[in-house]
Formats: structure tokens, C-alpha cells, sequence
């Protein structure tokens, strides 16, 4: 960036910027231990979901991360790095939209039921 | 901003929706580690627990994920109406719900361990 920018003080959309790029590390974290074995190799009294749940559990989990993350950097680019909306000229209320949020939010809800309903079937 | 309360046109401050997000944020984040925590237990240690124990630590740490994930979007539209109304927040339980729940399992684990 060039040029002074009229930016918040405390650099509020920067730390939720932040925030988001976090819980969206966090999610990739999450879906490569799903796919991730037993810690210990050659043990067998550890019960372990099959490939393709788990190979689905880790794509799903990378691919959704990986879009949440284009979508919140192209909604920062268009936003002029948070500091004004296209449509109000005001700075934007939130630095992903509604939907996005939703989305994360069902990803994780999906990872927990596949994990919830794999042990109960298991047992 | 010149103002001292930065106004984003329909009367709410566009720093309380942020921070409002990144509370939503950070709920998800719990939730994630929560998660993590259920399939370390479940699949990938070789925990000397009974299996009963390990099915149900897991389930109990999955659960409050699946809840956490349902709870946050929901809480981060109602605080957002709440704002742009201007009334008052009222408290939620799910801290404390979550608190209790994780503290369990830790007393249990170390009780497991101990005894």
C-alpha cells in the first residue's frame, strides 16, 4: 500500500482479518488429524475410521478452509483492506460476509457429526 | 474518523460487529480444538483406558463441538440484532456449560490416572 490510509486506530478489521486466518489454520490442523493414524504405529486395540471417511473428512476440511480463506481475502481487497464498503463508502460491519460465517460454522458441525456418528456406530 | 463513536450508517458501531465476529471467530476456534481433542482420544492414542471410558470422553468432546458450531452463528446474529437495536445483551449459559464439561473430563482423566 502506498500513501497514508484512513485506517480504524485500534486496527479492528486487521485483528479480525487475523482471527479469521487463525480458525481457518485451525480447520486444515483439525482435517489433517482426522487423517493422521494412530500416534504409535502397529497398534491395533485403537478403533479407526476407514480411509475414504477419513481421506473425505481431510479434503472436505482443506478444500472449505481454502475457500473461506479466498473469499474473506477477496471481500479484504474489495473492502479497501476494511476500511470501506463498496455499497455504504463506511467501513464494513464485518470483515467476512453472514454466509461465510454460516458455512464455517457448518463444516465444523459436519466434522463433529461424522466423528459422533462413526464412534456410536463403532461401539 | 473524526468522531469519537465511528457511526456505520445504521447507527451501529462498526468496532462492536467486528469484535462481535471475532468472538464468533474464537467460538469456532473452541470448538475446532474441542474437536481435535475427540479424535486424538478416540483414534489416535493408545490410551490405557477401558473403551467405555475412551467412547465416552470422546462423545462428550465431540458433542460440545456439534453444540459450540449451532450455538455460534446463532449467538452472533442475535448479538448483532441486539446492537442494531440498541438494547441490552443478555448473558449466555454455553460458557459456563462448556467450562464444566472440559472441566469434568480433566477430573476424570486425572482421577483415571491417580487411582
Amino acid at each position: 500500500m502506498s500513501g497514508p490510509v484512513d485506517r480504524d486506530p485500534g486496527l479492528q478489521p486487521e485483528r479480525t482479518l487475523m482471527s479469521w486466518q487463525r480458525t481457518l489454520i485451525l480447520m486444515v490442523l483439525v482435517g489433517l488429524l482426522f487423517m493422521r493414524g494412530s500416534l504409535v504405529p502397529e497398534t491395533t486395540h485403537i478403533p479407526e475410521p476407514s480411509m475414504p471417511i477419513r481421506a473425505t473428512m481431510m479434503a472436505m476440511s482443506i478444500i472449505m478452509a481454502g475457500l473461506l480463506a479466498l473469499h474473506v481475502q477477496l471481500r479484504w481487497r474489495r473492502c479497501g483492506h476494511g476500511t470501506r464498503d463498496p455499497e455504504s463508502g463506511r467501513p464494513p460491519l464485518n470483515v467476512a460476509t453472514p454466509w461465510a460465517m454460516v458455512t464455517v460454522s457448518a463444516t465444523v458441525f459436519v466434522l463433529s457429526v461424522v466423528l459422533v456418528v462413526g464412534t456410536v456406530l463403532a461401539v | 474518523m473524526a468522531s469519537d463513536t465511528p457511526d456505520s450508517g445504521d447507527g451501529v458501531d462498526y468496532r462492536f460487529t467486528l469484535a462481535n465476529e471475532r468472538t464468533f471467530l474464537a467460538w469456532v476456534r473452541t470448538a475446532l480444538a474441542l474437536l481435535a481433542g475427540a479424535v486424538a482420544v478416540l483414534h489416535l492414542l493408545p490410551l490405557e483406558w477401558a473403551d467405555g471410558s475412551r467412547t465416552a470422553v470422546g462423545l462428550v468432546l465431540a458433542g460440545l463441538a456439534g453444540v459450540i458450531t449451532i450455538y455460534a452463528p446463532l449467538r452472533w446474529f442475535r448479538v448483532q440484532r441486539i446492537m442494531s437495536r440498541g438494547d441490552t445483551l443478555r448473558m449466555s449459559l454455553l460458557p459456563v456449560v462448556t467450562t464444566l464439561a472440559v472441566a469434568a473430563i480433566v477430573v476424570l482423566i486425572l482421577l483415571g490416572n491417580l487411582l
